[in-house]
């Protein structure tokens, strides 16, 4: 008795301590910046709780018998106390458990909406961006038409809805910024929809988090939360830029979709060099090449605007990886 | 009881007789050994995968290379070692518990296991295919594996249809077996509770294999293929071509959640085999055991777009799948508490079977419980497909399984080989194993927490580094536990010869000689309970003592 009563007060110890205590490190998801994040990572500590109580409770229980009932001086074959079960206590180890998961699934469905639904859009508006998960790349279009490429840039406090997808020709992807909220699959043939409204500003890192083949591990993402009015001035800078052959976005490109596979002088790293090549100072073969791939190499560029081919043309001929 | 102690005559056999033979007891054996080697050879590759996770930028394999040995780690662990194993445990055992004479069929018993081990080394021989193992993960999922060049995703369908056939024709020996071949007395509730799960285990296999098979034929289908001049090109996974991508994710889930209990089952089993010998006590609530396994059973077959929670799903269907993941919880609790209600007020001994068994129990706790988080959904969306999963699945099926087969191995080898492993040696695996496998899996919740995803061949983040050290450096001793075991099989080889019932057991198996000769029994006793050898014994120390008053 006295030992159930003290197994009792550890139990109701660790209830009261256990949330405040994985909030801290590593113990709970990374810190929130969004507002569905926050709900995700209350839902989990609050989950949190009782895990730690019935684990308490079941390795508590066991260590106490392993403890108590050791054989000692007894005869190695001498029988245990023979109790073949209990009914009553059958039936409170089946409710209970039932209760402890309608409590869950009930704090779930409560705090589900403000993870799921966008939030009403403010005096700023809301923004919308297509998200594409390619081989090895992610690439992302702003309504203006502008195009960016691994590093997405958003206001703060500004509801920013997702649509994630993958093109026919391509595989499944996984858009995953930890601290802006859970995971949606990029898959082709299908539209996913996702959002986050950064509470702060900053860079939030994340990468692909589906197996996407042998570039999957370098299919990293980042979203650069800036303030309203320097984001406006980036978007608008870019959307004047990629007009005129736009250099940034070139390099964003040959960064994002071409260095992951053959290195960022262009030395060779997944695949093979191309420093040198002649194809990369020649326009016409650069653009037949994205579009359409090669043997081995995927038609990474398939799709893809005039401008944002002209844009990494622009960026070869600029700076020849590997230097002219 | 019988006494002979000696093998008999007609297992003094050469290597032929093993290759040819259909007793149930030599397969069983053969089925063991052969997972055993698939055990440690998918053990390297997981090695491997940490050595090359062990630090920030790691070299050690390229990434093709660490997708190869991703996917046939995972897929080898499931398909040569968890079932196979289990179904070698289940030959062995069935017959001998139930009191029979052999399996049903013991001739396509025999050809079951040949279909195991030919399509193991369809697998593991792969790797030599050109263009390399497959490499899209042992789930398959299209449109990658349908994109992957080379002949590894090929040789993988066939691995896996010649493996399915071979477990099918293992379910089907077991059902008959099972249902036709019970000793006199032998009701379904005095049946051997780990008669029960393999019960379960064979419908589930037959329910849920044909599935698999049909996801598999279509991703051969839509890879393309030449029969004699026909060209074949289906698009059921192209969107393209009108096809849809997350099609075969339902169908693989369907057989790949039930999959997990399959394997999961039998391990129960084991365990409830276990802890009642080395407690001296009945298993607490054997029929809320039976009848959770059978309810576990049935609600796997229910919930396997908890796997799926973020291809975008309606929020009603994810909210179903949620529930009816949370139902699997409670008849799984059920097992826990009445196997902790087994070891109270009992006479334990801590034999190294039984501590294996204890160990099962204390980590088994943890993979139920972080399954809960993985079940609901919003939470999974942040956890799903990251290190925290991979640390979940670990805690069931190497924490479970694993550890359920080693107590299982310590507690009937005297069966099988008439000889003791060494208790230093499977003490010494033991603790070994329990701290490098808690030491491997727990940093990789972390891990999980902070961002990591599965599968990834190297990672830049240096702040993920040290917990991804931590889980090499037990991996290691992981390999040292398993190197303890070799050597304790090694040793104990020539080691002393223990009689027939070294653990005074329970159930019929130990009711003949160890090892048993090929008929297994002369003869069996009628069965009064589920435990027909306490019974006997009880019934003889009566007789003695009645013998003694008068
Ligand atoms: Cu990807």
């Amino acid at each position: 008795m006295r030992a159930l009563l003290s197994l009792a007060g550890l139990v109701s110890l660790v209830l009261v301590a256990a949330p405040a205590a994985l909030a801290q490190g590593s113990f709970a998801p990374v810190e929130p910046a969004s507002p569905n994040a926050e709900g995700i990572r209350s839902s989990y500590l609050f989950v949190s709780i009782f895990i730690l109580a019935i684990f308490v409770l079941v390795e508590g229980a066991l260590i106490a018998f392993i403890l108590k009932y050791r054989r000692r001086r007894r005869a190695r074959f001498a029988d245990g106390a023979q109790i073949h079960g209990q009914t009553r206590l059958e039936i409170l180890w089946t409710t209970l458990p039932v209760v402890v998961l309608f409590l869950i699934a009930a704090f779930v469905f409560i705090e589900l909406p403000g993870i799921k639904n966008v939030p009403e859009a403010g005096a700023s508006g809301e923004l919308e961006i297509r998200v594409t998960g390619r081989q090895y790349y992610w690439q992302y279009e702003y309504p203006n038409g502008v195009i960016a490429i691994d590093r997405m840039r958003a206001p703060v406090g500004v509801p920013v809805r997702l649509t994630v997808s993958a093109p026919d020709s391509d595989v499944i992807h996984s858009w995953w910024i930890p601290a802006l909220g859970g995971k949606i699959d990029a898959i082709p043939g299908r539209v996913n929809e996702t959002w986050f409204e950064a509470d702060r500003t900053g860079v939030f890192e994340g990468q692909c988090a589906e197996l996407c083949g042998v570039g999957h591990a370098f299919m990293t993402a980042s979203v650069e939360v800036l303030p309203e009015a320097e984001f406006a001035a980036w978007l608008e800078e870019r959307r004047q830029a990629q007009t005129t052959g736009d250099v940034a976005l070139g390099e964003e490109t040959w960064e994002g979709v071409c260095a992951k596979c053959h290195g960022l002088a262009g030395q060779g790293a997944l695949y093979r060099a191309v420093a040198g090549s002649a194809v990369l100072r020649d326009p016409q073969a650069v653009e037949t090449l994205v579009r359409n791939g090669r043997r081995t190499m995927p038609a990474v560029g398939a799709g893809w605007t005039a401008e944002q081919i002209d844009a990494l043309n622009a960026y070869l001929k600029e700076s020849p990886p590997g230097g002219s | 009881m019988a006494v002979r102690t000696e093998p008999h005559p007609a297992y003094q056999g050469k290597v032929v007789s093993w290759l040819t033979t259909t007793d149930h007891k030599r397969i069983g054996i053969l089925y063991i050994c052969t997972s055993l080697l698939f055990f440690v050879l998918a053990g390297l590759m997981g090695l491997v995968i940490r050595l090359q996770l062990m630090q920030a930028n790691g070299d050690v394999v390229d990434p093709q290379r660490y997708n190869e040995l991703v996917t046939i780690h995972g897929t080898s662990m499931v398909f040569l070692v968890g079932v196979p194993i289990l179904a070698g445990f289940g030959n062995y055992l069935v017959p001998l518990m139930i009191g029979a004479h052999d399996m049903a069929f013991p001739r396509l018993n025999a050809l079951s296991y040949w279909l195991f081990a030919f399509g193991g080394a369809v697998l593991m021989l792969s790797f030599f295919a050109q263009g390399g193992a497959a490499q899209a993960g042992w789930t398959s999922y299209p449109p990658l594996a349908e994109q992957t060049a080379g002949h590894g995703q090929d040789l993988w369908i066939l691995s896996l249809h010649i493996l399915t056939a071979s477990s099918i024709a293992g379910a089907i020996n077991f059902l008959v077996t099972i249902h036709n071949l019970r000793a006199r007395g032998m009701t379904w509730t005095r049946m051997p509770l780990f008669v029960w799960s393999i019960y379960v285990y064979a419908w589930l296999l037959l329910a849920v294999l044909p599935v698999l098979s049909a996801a598999i034929t279509m991703i051969l289908l839509d890879r393309g293929l030449e029969l004699g001049g026909w060209e074949i090109q289906t698009s059921f996974f192209d969107p393209a071509e009108g096809g849809n991508a997350v099609l075969y994710q339902h169908a693989f889930w369907f057989f790949g959640h039930p999959e997990v209990y399959i394997i999961v089952l039998p391990a129960f089993g084991i365990i409830s085999e276990v802890l009642p010998v080395f407690a001296r006590k009945p298993i607490f609530g054997y029929k809320a055991i039976a009848f959770s396994t059978v309810a576990i059973g049935f609600f796997s077959m229910l919930v396997w777009a908890h796997h799926m929670f973020t291809v975008g799903l309606p929020i009603s269907l994810q909210a179903y799948f949620m529930i009816a993941s949370m139902v699997i919880a409670v008849p799984t609790g059920m097992k826990i508490f009445n196997w902790l209600a087994t070891l109270w007020r009992g006479n334990l001994a801590f034999d190294s079977a039984m501590l294996f068994a204890l160990g099962f129990l204390s980590i088994f706790v943890v993979g139920g419980l972080t399954g809960i988080y993985l079940a609901a959904f919003p939470i999974d969306w942040q956890l799903h497909d990251s290190y925290f999963v991979v640390a979940h699945f670990h805690y069931t099926l190497f924490g479970g399984v694993v550890f359920a087969i080693f107590a299982g191995l310590h507690y009937w080898w005297p069966k099988m080989f008439g000889r003791m492993l060494d208790e230093r040696l499977g003490k010494l695996s033991f603790w070994l194993l329990f701290v490098g496998f808690n030491l491997t899996f727990f940093p990789q919740h972390l891990l999980g927490l902070e961002g990591m995803p599965r599968r990834i061949a190297t990672y830049a983040n240096e702040s993920w580094e040290g917990y991804n050290t931590l889980s090499t450096v037990g991996s290691w001793v992981m390999g040292v536990a398993i190197l303890a075991f070799v050597v304790n099989v090694l040793v104990s080889r020539n080691g002393p010869r223990v009689g027939n019932d070294p653990w005074r057991a329970y159930t019929l198996e130990w009711y003949t000689t160890s090892p048993p000769p090929p008929h297994n029994f002369d003869d069996v006793p009628y069965v009064t309970s589920p435990r027909p050898l306490y019974d006997l014994r009880r019934r003889l120390r009566e007789r003695e003592g009645a013998r003694g008053a008068a």
